[in-house]
Parts: C-alpha cells; structure tokens; sequence
C-alpha cells in the first residue's frame, strides 16, 4: 500500500491538546485532510461513515479505549484492512504485545517527536 | 460483696440513654466514651475483688484515653474539610495553567508556521512578537511548581499523621484487610491501563520497534 498525502487520517485522543499537535505534525507532514475523534466508539461511528487511511489513536480513553477500538476495527470485515497506529503513554511491555496481538501496524510511545511520527507512518506504508 | 456504686451505674445508663435518643447514630468517639464510662463504673467493684483487674482496667483506661489523643492528633476534620479540598483545587489550578500555556505557545506555533513569509520585515516582527508570547506562556512552570510544593507539603501532612496513627494502633501487617477490586481495577486490569510510566520503568521506542519487528514465536517466549 502506497503512502498518499490525499488519503484521510483519523487522530483519535480525548485530550485535544495532542490531537492539536499530532493534526499540526500532519500537516507538516504534508497531510492535509485530517479528522478527530475523542474516544474509541466516537471514532468507529466515524470510521463506519467514511473510509480513512490511516487511524492514529491513543490508548487510554474512556468510554472505548484505543486499544478496544483496535480489536473492533480488526473484527470488522469493512474496517480490519486500515492502518492503525498506536501512540500512546501505555510503555509496558505487555502493552506493546497486547496491540501487536491485536493486529496494530505501529506503536509509538509518548512523548514523541516529528521524526518518530513520520518514520512510523512510513513503515506502515512500505510494508 | 462488693457491689457496683449507684452512681457508676448511672453513669452508664445515662449514657446510654443519651445514645439511645440519637436513634442509634454512634461514633468511634461514643464507643470510647462508653468504654471509660464502663471502666471507671468497674473499677470501684473490682478494685475491692481482684487488684489485679483493676490494674487491667487503668491500663485500658490510660490507652483509651491516650487512643483519643492520638485521633485528635490526626486532625480528620481539617483534612477533610480544608486540607485534602485545598489540594485538588491547587491541581485543577495546575492543569487549567498548563493547558492554557500550551494554547498560547501553539497559538503562537501555528501563527509562525501559517505566516507569509514574502514580506521579511513583516514576518521578523511577527516571528519577535510571537517568541516573546512563547516566553511569558513559560513563566505558567514557576507557579506551578509553588502550587505543587503545597500539594506535597499536603500529602507529607497526611502521611505523618495516618503513619503515627497507624503506628500507635500497632496493628500487625497480617491484619490488614485485603483491598477488594473495584469495578474500576477491573477495567484497568482488563484493558491493560497502567498510565503513563517513570523514567527506566516503561520500554523505550527503540525496545518498542524491537517488539513490532519481533516474530511472534519471540515474543511468546518472553512469557514462558
């Protein structure tokens, strides 16, 4: 799967201060249509009414974690092709297995830099 | 015979009576209270029976009252009416600074990044102007560090007054009871919700990246 900057993205945070600054990191990126969810079930309503191309979520959100978003987006047989990326605070090591388990395409840990962001994504895509 | 005095015995039914008027509302205090009632209406009987108990009875008499002190030493009121309030209320205060400057110092970000850049002068002036706002956004560290030194000085209040408490109480380790789970340690237990962790504590990005890159069967075997 090829990266396309026309492609749009979901950052999924219930802290709009990280979805403010991975949106801007984006657009540095040279992404332009980028869209926001502040919880796991506010971004699968989302991602049942339009196709995106990548979901970058956080993990720890209340009601639906990033983590169970994961596990539906991977049990839907519209959704489960999607990239998904994980970033997160949640460094442990069972935490990184879980996800993997649970068929993420990258985890990045917070804090995280413009660099770790980008070279992530592109892995995701050169696969 | 020893006989218990008459005036003990009213001590205690007076007691009683009050406590019986309140519907049966009874605090730690009452309890304590009743005890050294019934010990001081005790100790004239026994006194004149067995010394001995009556030595076991100012004993429990002096711990008592000693047990007392102790509780009024923690201070349970100001803690909770002043102390353990004023602590959140310095938190909030943190959170709502931090998050303010943060939108100050992205405001500014996002206002040099979408600048023309065509007119240097302009955009000098510009780019000046929105460094020094950056500046004062950071001057939000110097308070917030005051407002977390009396949130610690809070908790180190607590602590010496629930320690020495507890270590009055001597009460052994085994004793305590076990923490039951709540609905919400079963959330974080089952969605694997530890929170952000210390420095050296969580995995770094590059174990992260060794751990994406691993085979399965490498992974799996970490758990055996």
């Amino acid at each position: 799967m090829a990266l396309d900057l026309q492609m749009p993205v979901l950052v999924v945070d219930d802290y709009k201060t990280m979805i403010r600054i991975i949106r801007n990191l984006l657009k540095q990126l040279g992404f332009e249509d980028i869209d926001d969810a502040a919880d796991g079930t506010e971004a699968l309503e989302k991602m049942k009414q339009r196709k995106y191309g990548l979901v970058i979520s956080d993990w720890n959100m209340e009601p639906m974690t990033g983590y169970e978003l994961l596990k539906q987006v991977r049990a839907d047989s519209g959704l489960s092709k999607t990239p998904f990326i994980m970033v997160t605070a949640e460094s442990k090591t069972e935490n990184v297995i879980a996800a993997k388990k649970a068929g993420v395409n990258n985890y990045i840990v917070k804090p995280f830099n413009a660099q770790t962001l980008k070279g992530k994504i592109e892995a995701v895509f050169s696969d | 015979m020893a006989q218990i005095s008459k005036n003990s015995v009213s001590r205690v039914i007076d007691f009683l009576e009050e406590n019986k008027k309140r519907g049966g509302d009874v605090s730690l205090t009452d309890v304590m209270h009743l005890a050294e009632v019934m010990s001081g209406s005790m100790h004239d009987l026994l006194s004149k029976v067995q010394p001995a108990v009556t030595e076991e009875l100012t004993a429990i008499a002096r711990e008592i009252s000693s047990m007392k002190e102790e509780i009024c030493q923690l201070r349970a009121n100001d803690m909770t009416s002043n102390r353990i309030p004023d602590a959140g209320r310095e938190l909030d205060a943190i959170v709502e600074a931090t998050e303010d400057a943060t939108n100050t110092i992205m405001e500014a970000a996002e206002e040099i990044m979408s600048a023309d850049t065509s007119d240097h002068e302009a955009y000098q002036t510009l780019v000046s102007g929105k460094m020094i706002e950056i500046f004062e956004a950071c001057t939000f560290q110097d308070i917030t560090g005051q407002r977390i030194s009396k949130v610690v000085s809070t908790l180190n209040f607590i602590d010496e007054r629930v320690s020495a408490f507890v270590s009055r109480l001597r009460i052994p380790e085994e004793f305590e009871a076990d923490l039951e789970e709540t609905a919400e340690d079963v959330r974080k237990r089952e969605l694997i919700l530890h929170g952000p962790q210390h420095s050296g504590e969580g995995v770094s990005q590059n174990d992260v990246d060794d751990l994406m890159g691993s085979a399965q069967d490498d992974i799996d075997k970490l758990f055996d």
